[in-house]
């Protein structure tokens, strides 16, 4: 009730003790009646006030209605794009591996044929080698160019498949900018609730929570600004060393 | 030599057997997490131990004090291969038995250095 109304409901109810006091029934009677009414109008005003509210809470709820959309749609569908990211990893790096195992045998065989040859080369430019020899040396470099012409393909082909294979990048980028993307917008909702709910709720957040030191977190983002992580071997080494190992 | 590889990506236990095959150890077993090596180890006939830190099931520290902890393995030589960079965590690990410790992403001649460094401590 605010304090001018206060004060015209004090006036009238002093009015109404006086009247009574002169044995004034009708006045008594009307002064009752709109003392009645202010009542009333309180009332509607408390209903008025009621139903704002509700409006406002209601609008609120749109808030949370995209909260829901974003745990029972958004969330799962987040999982999903995340486990795809492994698994695209995953395949791109197997991929990878598997055309340099099938390089790296091709280009030791280049390497051994060439050694052999060079060595026999040599020989015959000291004049070292027996006609036989130079034979068998030239029916050697006669097989091997092709080997080489061959192997060169094969390796070339090799690379560009490696190149092509790191195109996981650009796939797996996209789908983690999404997701950072919708982390943020998680992050909105989520404090236009505790905004909501806060008005009500008077805890602060929980501190010193109890945390396991040695939890496995996987690599550190900004490594360099947390001075408990150690950002290379090196920093290893020093600390297992100082340690006594 | 017979060397257990334990890392959760399959893609990381293939980069170290392919570094180990380059330094000559050609005889490798994998497993992809704590629970998976156990059996393994307890089965016998393992050499040496590589264990990521990170893995679902058991983690590679669990499965280091576990295997500290049996008198059959007590004296195993285990490298440990993570991308687990806290202070507090290297301690632990060094104060659980651990061999030797290389952060992730390594390199062929950190693999090698650490490898030889351990063996280098076995023999004297």
């Amino acid at each position: 009730m605010d304090s001018s109304n206060q004060t015209s409901q004090l006036e009238i109810a002093r009015s109404l003790v006086t009247a009574l006091e002169n044995n004034d029934e009708q006045l008594a009677a009307e002064l009752t009646l709109s003392l009645g009414q202010s009542q009333e109008s309180a009332l509607f005003r408390e209903v008025g006030k009621l139903t704002r509210e509700l409006h406002d809470a209601l609008n609120n709820f749109e808030v949370d209605a995209r909260l829901i959309d974003l745990t029972e749609n958004e969330m799962p569908n987040t999982r999903d794009r995340l486990n795809f990211v492994i698994t695209t990893t995953e395949n791109a790096a197997h991929k990878t591996l598997g055309y340099i195992d099938q390089t790296l045998p091709l280009t030791s065989e280049l390497k051994k044929s060439a050694e052999k040859i060079d060595e026999s080369w040599h020989r015959f430019r000291m004049k070292e080698l027996s006609a036989d020899e130079f034979r068998q040396l030239s029916k050697e470099i006669e097989a091997y160019l092709p080997i080489v012409k061959q192997h060169s393909e094969q390796i070339h082909a090799n690379l560009s498949e490696m190149i092509m294979a790191q195109g996981f990048q650009d796939i797996t980028g996209q789908v983690i900018r999404q997701v950072i993307d919708l982390v943020g917008e998680v992050e909105n909702n989520l404090v236009q609730l505790v905004k909501v709910a806060g008005k009500h709720i008077n805890d602060k957040p929980k501190e010193n929570k109890q945390v396991d030191p040695i939890k496995a977190e996987g690599p550190q983002i900004n490594a360099e600004d947390n001075p408990d992580v150690l950002n290379n071997q090196d920093e290893v080494d020093d600390l297992l060393s100082s340690l006594g190992f | 030599m017979k060397i257990l590889i334990v890392d959760d990506f399959s893609t990381m236990r293939r980069i170290i057997k392919n570094l180990l095959r380059d330094l000559g150890f050609n005889n490798t077993v994998e497993a992809d997490d704590g629970l998976t090596a156990w059996p393994i180890l307890e089965a016998g006939g393992i050499d040496f131990l590589v264990t990521d830190w990170n893995m679902p099931g058991m983690q590679g520290i669990d499965l280091l004090k576990k295997v500290r902890a049996d008198e059959n393995m007590a004296t195993l030589p285990v490298l440990m291969v993570t991308a687990e960079t806290k202070r507090e965590q290297i301690i632990v690990a060094a104060q659980a038995g651990v061999n030797g410790y290389i952060v992730k992403p390594f390199t062929a001649a950190t693999l090698k250095e650490k490898i030889d460094k351990i063996f280098e401590r076995i023999d004297s």
